[in-house]
């Protein structure tokens, strides 16, 4: 199998979905949804300039890189070693991932309520694959671009987290995902999944962090599906090595009357780019989306949103907002669809940049495509410097220009930082915020 | 232009003794955007001396406050200011904060997400940092304003949303003498503060100005109306004009100019 699926991929991408190590070839469904996956990554290739949705997302420099499948979990890590990963006061059931892989020696899930399942998709693709069954690969299908399929070619493990109908986690699920520098510079895969039955609620804080300043590859996927009525609050900050490449495809499958909480913080990595995709499959659905991105000297930072209104009395929401400085660049790129059908679509998305240097640059782009004229829509963007007269009243009341600057930068960025509700996890990102601001050459 | 200022009756109020004077200027002179705006300003504050700038709308009154106060986009072109013995052209504007001037802002600027009581604190405690002197924890800092609050009547509302964000006229005003309070500055300049206040506020705002007059604090008070000067009694009054000071004298001047107008002062000057 392995000579076919070099010629198939082209060269390209070979090594992210050679064949080898311990990866479970799952149920027959997965089976021939890797297959597809395979040959698709033919067909795709990796995405040119000229492509819309990488205009502005350069991939020279991820492409230039070797980087090889991860294929073992790693098991030197003992619980100590991420005792620096952990956030004071933060009281979640924690799962961690190391390159991809679950690591349940590190994780501490507590005690879960009855109706909540959470486990590693490694282990429950061999004990119980007819959960997985119609959600995993499903929800997201073929996702929007190659690194959708090449996961889908090489996923073997992430986090499962399976709400019944109407149970509730009262406790948020912390998934620690962490990327330890090997010999030689790796692609981790991890694919997640997460399904809450009708009614159910849950709050997910994904991480994603380094140890150390190591080169390596996250390409992610996560697939998530709401019941009737479900609630999901999911936080997903990402604060990893300067070196480190990052890939995140979110798919979300939304039923009647579900409300999606998603709250992005963006702030470390070489080059990043995440894809956050909405569909509704039932009417009054709610989806928010918010997010806070800092992108530093030579840092790409880059969130396309692709929100679909198919069904009528849906309302979505995206308000991002950006602080770039050095050489850094921030790409936004957000669309929503709304359908003939679709009338009384509630949608708003809003883009504001904050740009510290004139070396720094923002491409953003929101689009609505609205084929329906019952709706209410909305969209705007701002692209501006710190405003003279507020730092002067602050310079004026003794406080340092540089002091000051990060002062109302973290102004600006406050709205979205409280957006984050737990106040470990908000006191967590604004020191963070702050300590990345004052490193900052402003 | 000269810059020699003729002698005035008012000048003869003027003390000449600068060494002991909390501020000198001399022959002030500054552009905005290559336009002059003050062209040979004198005047000398003693410590405790309030002291009442008034003058027509573009005669310089809000420029002389913003150069004193080292905003940017004036360009000082000749004169000197000095304060309490040093040079404060040559500060930075957070500089002159930390040597004791304070500027009430006609317009108080709104920083949304920045929430005032982090603000007050960044601000005291990078003056006591330029001071030498420890910064103070969370605890004291809350007492001292607790104290502070009790001195103006002001309930702490304000401290808890972002600094001026949403504030109404009033509120902003009050936020400004609250800052006063806080940070103690020998030297207070009150640009305009009584401009967009009703009654009621302008004497709140006056009563907080008073409880912080002290033999040590002095107090430029720039104003359009004579009506703020009810409230605060200036031991000076002058008359700014074209961006000289063309008359000084007691409060005596301000009612005068409340009844006669600007124009005949202005008129005179021109005519000398």
């Amino acid at each position: 199998m392995s000579t076919t699926t070099q010629a198939q991929t082209n060269g390209v991408f070979d090594a992210w979905v050679a064949d080898g190590g311990d990866a479970p070839a799952g149920p027959d469904w997965l089976q021939a949804a890797r297959r597809d996956a395979r040959a698709r990554i033919a067909t795709q290739g990796a995405p040119t300039a000229k492509a819309e949705g990488w205009r502005y997302t350069g991939l020279r420099d991820l492409m230039q890189q070797d980087f090889q499948r991860v294929h073992e979990p790693v098991s030197a890590l003992q619980p100590g070693d991420i005792d620096e990963a952990l956030i004071p006061g933060l009281d979640a059931h924690r799962v961690v991932v190391v390159n991809g892989r679950y690591v349940p020696q590190l994780s501490a899930l507590g005690t879960l309520p009855t109706g909540v399942r959470v486990g590693g998709l490694h282990a429950m693709l061999q004990s119980d694959p007819a959960a997985l069954e119609g959600r995993l690969t499903q929800i997201a299908g073929a996702g929007c671009h190659v690194f959708a399929t090449l996961n889908t070619a090489a996923m073997d493990d992430g986090l499962v987290l399976l709400l019944e109908r109407g149970a509730v986690l009262q406790r948020p699920i912390e998934l620690i995902h962490l990327s330890v520098g090997m010999d030689e510079p790796r692609v981790a895969q991890p694919r997640h999944l997460i399904h809450l039955g009708d009614g159910a609620q849950a709050e997910v804080i994904e991480r994603y962090l380094s140890l150390g300043d190591s080169l390596y590859c996250t390409n992610s996927l996560l697939e998530i599906e709401l019941g009737r009525d479900a609630l999901l609050r999911h936080r997903r900050i990402q604060l990893e090595s300067p070196h480190a490449f990052h890939i995140t495809g979110l798919y979300l499958s939304q039923g009647a009357n579900s409300q999606y909480d998603g709250v992005n913080i963006g702030l470390g990595s070489a080059w990043a780019r995440t894809d956050l995709v909405t569909r509704f499959r039932g009417e009054h659905a709610r989806c928010d989306l918010s997010g806070l991105y800092l992108a530093g000297d030579r840092q790409l930072v880059d969130y396309h949103m692709d929100i679909r209104h198919d069904l009528p009395n849906c309302a979505s929401s995206e308000n991002f907002k950006g602080i770039v400085h050095g050489r850094g660049r921030a790409v936004f790129d957000g669309l929503v669809y709304v359908a003939p059908g679709a009338s009384k679509t509630d949608a708003a998305m809003s883009n504001r940049n904050l740009m510290l240097s004139e070396n720094a640059e923002v491409d953003t782009k929101p689009q609505l495509e609205i084929y329906n004229d019952d709706v209410k829509c909305s969209h705007g963007t701002t692209v501006g410097q710190i405003e003279p007269e507020m730092l002067f009243y602050l310079r004026s009341r003794g406080i340092s220009a540089p002091l000051a600057r990060r002062m109302l930068c973290l102004g600006f960025a406050g709205e979205i930082i409280d957006a984050l509700g737990n106040e470990a996890l908000r006191q967590h990102v604004a020191e963070q915020v702050g300590q990345r601001l004052e490193q900052a050459p402003v | 232009m000269d810059q020699q200022l003729p002698e005035e009756p008012g000048a003869s109020r003027q003390r000449n003794d600068w060494g002991r004077n909390m501020l000198s200027v001399k022959g002030l002179m500054a552009e905005v955007g290559g336009k002059e705006i003050l062209r040979g300003l004198d005047l000398e504050v003693a410590p405790g001396e309030i002291h009442a700038i008034m003058g027509p709308n573009g005669s310089g009154k809000s420029t002389f406050a913003h150069v004193l106060s080292g905003r940017e986009g004036y360009t000082v072109t000749g004169g000197s200011v000095t304060f309490d013995g040093r040079d404060l052209l040559e500060l930075e504007p957070e500089e002159r904060a930390c040597v004791g001037l304070f500027l009430a802002f006609q317009y108080p600027v709104e920083l949304p997400g920045v929430n005032n009581t982090y603000f007050l604190k960044a601000a005291l405690n990078a003056m006591r940092k330029y001071r030498g002197e420890p910064e103070l924890d969370a605890v004291s800092f809350m007492r001292l304003m607790k104290d502070k609050l009790k001195i103006l009547h002001l309930d702490d509302s304000l401290l808890k949303r972002p600094v001026n964000f949403g504030f109404s006229g009033g509120e902003k005003k009050r936020n400004e003498i609250f800052q006063m309070a806080l940070l103690e500055p020998k030297l207070a300049i009150l640009d305009e503060t009584d401009s967009g206040l009703d009654i009621d506020a302008l004497r709140i705002v006056a009563d907080g100005v008073n409880a912080l007059r002290s033999p040590e604090r002095s107090m430029i008070v720039v104003t359009h109306y004579q009506r703020l000067l009810d409230y605060i009694q200036p031991d000076h009054v002058h008359v700014l004009a074209k961006g000289r000071i063309i008359r000084s004298g007691g409060k005596d001047l301000a009612l005068e100019l409340e009844d006669k107008g600007y124009g005949w002062i202005v008129e005179e000057e021109a005519a000398a």
